[in-house]
């Protein structure tokens, strides 16, 4: 089976300030993921987990430069035209963000900025893109979700714009999320919900997930296998349980010694 | 929203009384006796005189006087212009609408402009349509507006016959004239000095609203935007412009006062009879009831407007809407 | 604190040509009585000379007097600057001195401070200085400097005040203060050399200002009064021949808006330094 994402040697730069060297973030990545799969990215803070998922989507900051190869459904990312790249955003390769307050605009109802996705992807009625925004907001477990709608992100809960977040990511049905962090900032009983939510959906749809995290809990409960990204490098690629069981990367050790399960274990 | 409205009115009012004194002190001081000297002129009717002579005191003490003259004033009557002989309100009913309408032209032509040029030079930052209007911008700041007037009137004007060079209508006795080409007309003759306005308006607004949109660019919901697959204009119109107009709005609302006075300068080089060039005429003519009327309504002018932009600001850009 | 901040300017290109060019017009000001070819009120030949058009002679021709136009604007410089820079500097000191005694005594000081600020600033500046020049009628360049410039203060007593209050806060304020130091020491020694990056923003944008508003007065006939030259009234002599004679407008022109121009890039260039931000993407 072909993957539905392929990493080459993918090398993440940042430009150094004022003519300094650039710094490397990442250094030669390389991994695979077919359809379907559920993959952890476990990695401290600063390891450049975030880059390499901004990396695939395509929506690294300007101060970031990309090279290598990343095949997706059979199209090479880098070297695709930007109206090529931005035609997958939302709709065959979505993302959710780690914080979501600062994720959502202040100024604009939840429901426009789900049904926004379904317009950004052609949808010319705005009243059906509407209404299956909620139908797909109730769907991610947002109680009264046609209300809730109207509502603008700061009148709802931590967990409510999370949910708003990934009903956003999925309207589209993609073949890939990649969920960067998504419990971080939620309280330890919502966070247990939304994973709970991201493992229902990904199995409903047969979607492959990619969970970025530093949280080695988080990933065990939900993804089958773990990258372990230290420094910019992958240094373990294996199935979570064995993850688990024999750590080989004394970075891995130290996380799988810090880990506490959330939920179920893998 | 209500209580602001009610503060705005009495900063008005505080800012009237205080122009009203600072005036009645001004011309204290002023070379020779301003009313004597008015009224000593031949043309002044003998019942304007006596009435005025009573309503100002000039034969009382300068406290009576300022009490008596601060009543007048309180009161609408705001005398007799010499220079013009007209009661002063009329004439400033003829000149104020003259100054809201080029105002008011300026402001929202210039706005409009300014934010959309902003708009360009975000989608395109860094690159040359960017520099381009940056540069031109920059341009439209550190030229003076009565130089760009000049340029205007004598080349749009004078060289290419495109606009007429100034005044506010050619149509003579205009009452002859159907409504429509009286418009017509005045539109005409309103483009060059509202264009003149117009264009320090928008590199004002331009620079600043670039500024904004680039600070908004970097939040995180602009990230989120694009992740959805919006194309960048529309993260631009949709997500980064209602976020990033409201700062931009309220400086408007700062700067307005500079703007009036900007078209009083402008009145006076293109013959726009608005309270601007009424000003002038009566400064030269040392026709101080008019000036003093001139300057008030020019300052209450500034107020209003400030007022109208500080309430509009808050409707677009509401400062309720924080994390609770 | 200041020495990274000029470091950070000196480091920007922009900055640098905007130094560049009003250190030359400051420059130019200052020399131009030596520098200029010509006197500036010298008519040699009202007939054969006059409106020429610029040649090595005269780089940037003549008048309809037959005057040397460089020279004019030369001289212009200097008048011109140098009521702008003397009015930006009394403003400047004015706003400074009010808003930090605003912020440091508060109490009533403060409220009255603010409220006529507030008050006044609703004020267009042009009008009141046309109203002030017209009344008293044509005045020396010395009185000019101090209409135009004691009707300035206003923002800068704002930024200082605000500024002032913000550092008042701060542990070092407080601990002087615990330790007994008077209203003065705090001022000069703590508060002054922290706002200063800000006043010098101000100063700039105070300049770039100015020097359009003294034009402006020069060119309706309030200013600075012929035969003394200012860009302002070099414009005014030139209007009538703006299509036939380009040299008497351009050159008066260029250099009042390469001025202004420099001074708003440099406060602007100004801001990031202070910020320590690298510059917009």
């Amino acid at each position: 089976m072909n993957p539905l994402l392929s990493v080459e040697g993918l090398h993440v730069d940042a430009a150094g300030a004022r003519g300094a060297a650039p710094r490397p973030v990442l250094r030669d990545v390389s991994f695979a993921l077919q359809p379907g799969a559920t993959v952890g990215l476990l990695g401290a803070s600063g390891s450049g987990k975030t880059s390499l998922a901004l990396a695939v989507l395509g929506l690294l900051p300007p101060a970031l430069t990309a090279r290598g190869r990343v095949f997706f459904e059979g199209l090479e990312l880098l070297a695709a035209s930007r109206g090529a790249r931005r035609l997958l955003r939302g709709r065959r390769l979505s993302m959710v963000f780690q914080e979501p307050l600062t994720a959502l605009n202040p100024r604009m109802r939840v429901g426009a900025q789900v049904a926004e996705v379904a317009r950004a992807h052609g949808e010319r009625e705005s009243r059906r893109a509407m209404r299956d925004a909620v139908v797909m907001m109730a769907r991610v477990g947002l109680a009264e979700a046609d209300v809730q709608a109207y509502r603008f992100p700061h009148e709802l809960s931590g967990g409510e714009r999370q949910r708003v977040l990934i009903a956003m990511a999925l309207l589209l049905d993609p073949a890939l999320l990649i969920a960067d962090e998504p419990t971080s900032a939620l309280d330890v009983t919502v966070q247990a919900q939304v994973l709970a939510l991201l493992r229902a959906q990904q199995r409903e749809r047969g979607m492959a997930l990619l969970l970025v995290s530093h949280d080695l809990g988080v990933i065990a409960t939900t993804c089958e296998r773990t990258l372990v990204l230290h420094d910019g490098s992958i240094v373990e690629d294996v199935p979570t349980r064995q993850l688990l069981a024999a750590p080989e990367h004394s970075q891995a050790r130290a996380l799988v010694a810090a880990v506490r399960p959330v939920g179920r274990s893998a | 929203m209500t209580r602001r409205l009610v503060a705005r009115l009495l900063h008005a009012a505080a800012v009237c009384a205080v122009v009203a004194t600072a005036v009645f002190v001004l011309l204290q001081f002023a070379p020779g006796d301003p009313f004597a000297a008015a009224l000593d002129g031949a043309d002044v009717p003998a019942t304007v005189r006596a009435e005025w002579r009573a309503r100002y005191g000039l034969d009382l003490p300068p406290g009576e006087r300022f009490v008596r003259w601060t009543g007048a004033l309180a009161r609408g009557q705001l005398g007799y212009s010499a220079s013009r002989q007209r009661a002063v309100s009329e004439v400033m009913t003829d000149a104020l609408p003259r100054t809201l309408l080029l105002v008011g032209v300026a402001l929202v032509l210039g706005f409009a402009a300014g934010v959309g040029i902003a708009l360009v030079q975000t989608r395109h930052r860094g690159r040359w349509p960017d520099r381009c209007l940056g540069a031109l911008t920059l341009g439209g700041v550190a030229m003076p507006e009565f130089l760009v007037a000049l340029l205007a009137m004598t080349w749009l004007g004078g060289r290419w016959r495109l606009f007429p060079v100034g005044g506010i209508g050619s149509l003579g006795d205009a009452a002859g004239w159907p409504l429509w080409e009286r418009g017509i007309d005045l539109l005409w003759h309103l483009a060059l000095p509202a264009g003149v306005l117009a264009l320090a308006v928008a590199s004002r607004v331009a620079r600043h609203q670039r500024t904004a949109l680039l600070g908004v660019l970097r939040e995180d919901y602009i990230r989120t935007a694009r992740a959805k697959g919006l194309a960048e204009w529309d993260v631009l119109w949709r997500h980064a412009l209602p976020n990033a107009i409201g700062p931009v709005i309220a400086l408007l609302g700062l700067a307005l006062p500079s703007l009036v006075g900007g078209a009083v300068l402008i009145e006076r080089i293109f013959g726009w009879p608005g309270m601007g060039l009424t000003l002038f005429d009566a400064l030269l003519a040392r026709d101080y009831p008019l000036v003093v009327a001139a300057v008030l309504l020019a300052t209450l002018l500034a107020v209003a407007a400030r007022t109208i932009t500080d309430v509009i600001a808050d409707r677009v850009a509401p400062r309720r809407m924080q994390e609770p | 604190m200041a020495a990274s901040t000029w470091h950070r300017l000196m480091d920007d290109r922009t900055a640098r040509a905007a130094v560049g060019v009003l250190g030359t017009a400051a420059l130019v000001a200052v020399l131009a009585r030596w520098i200029s070819p010509y006197d500036p009120t010298l008519q040699p030949d009202p007939v054969a000379l006059r409106l020429l058009a610029p040649s090595w002679q005269h780089p940037f021709g003549t008048d309809p007097f037959s005057r040397d136009v460089l020279s004019r604007v030369l001289h212009g410089a200097r008048v011109s600057l140098g009521v702008a820079v003397g009015a930006m500097l009394l403003s400047v000191t004015l706003g400074t001195a009010l808003g930090a005694v605003a912020a440091v005594v508060g109490g009533w000081v403060d409220t009255a401070v603010s409220g006529l600020v507030d008050v006044l600033i609703a004020m267009p500046r042009l009008l009141v200085v046309i109203t002030l020049v017209a009344t008293f009628g044509t005045l020396s360049p010395w009185w000019l400097v101090v209409l135009i410039g004691g009707s300035g203060w206003l923002t800068t007593a704002r930024i200082v005040r605000a500024e002032c209050r913000d550092h008042l806060q701060r542990e070092y304020v407080l601990a002087a203060r615990a330790l007994g130091a008077t209203h003065w020491r705090i001022v000069w020694h703590h508060l002054l050399p922290a706002v200063a990056p800000q006043v010098a923003v101000t100063a700039v944008l105070a300049l770039a200002a100015v020097i359009p508003l003294e034009a402006a007065l020069s060119f309706v006939g309030l200013g600075i009064q012929p035969p003394l030259p200012s860009w302002g009234n070099i414009l005014l002599d030139g209007t009538d021949y703006l299509t036939s004679a380009w040299w008497l407008v351009v050159f008066p022109l260029v250099a009042v808006t390469m001025t202004v121009g420099a001074a708003l890039v440099l406060a602007d260039r100004l801001r990031v330094a202070i910020a320590g931000e690298d510059r917009d993407q």
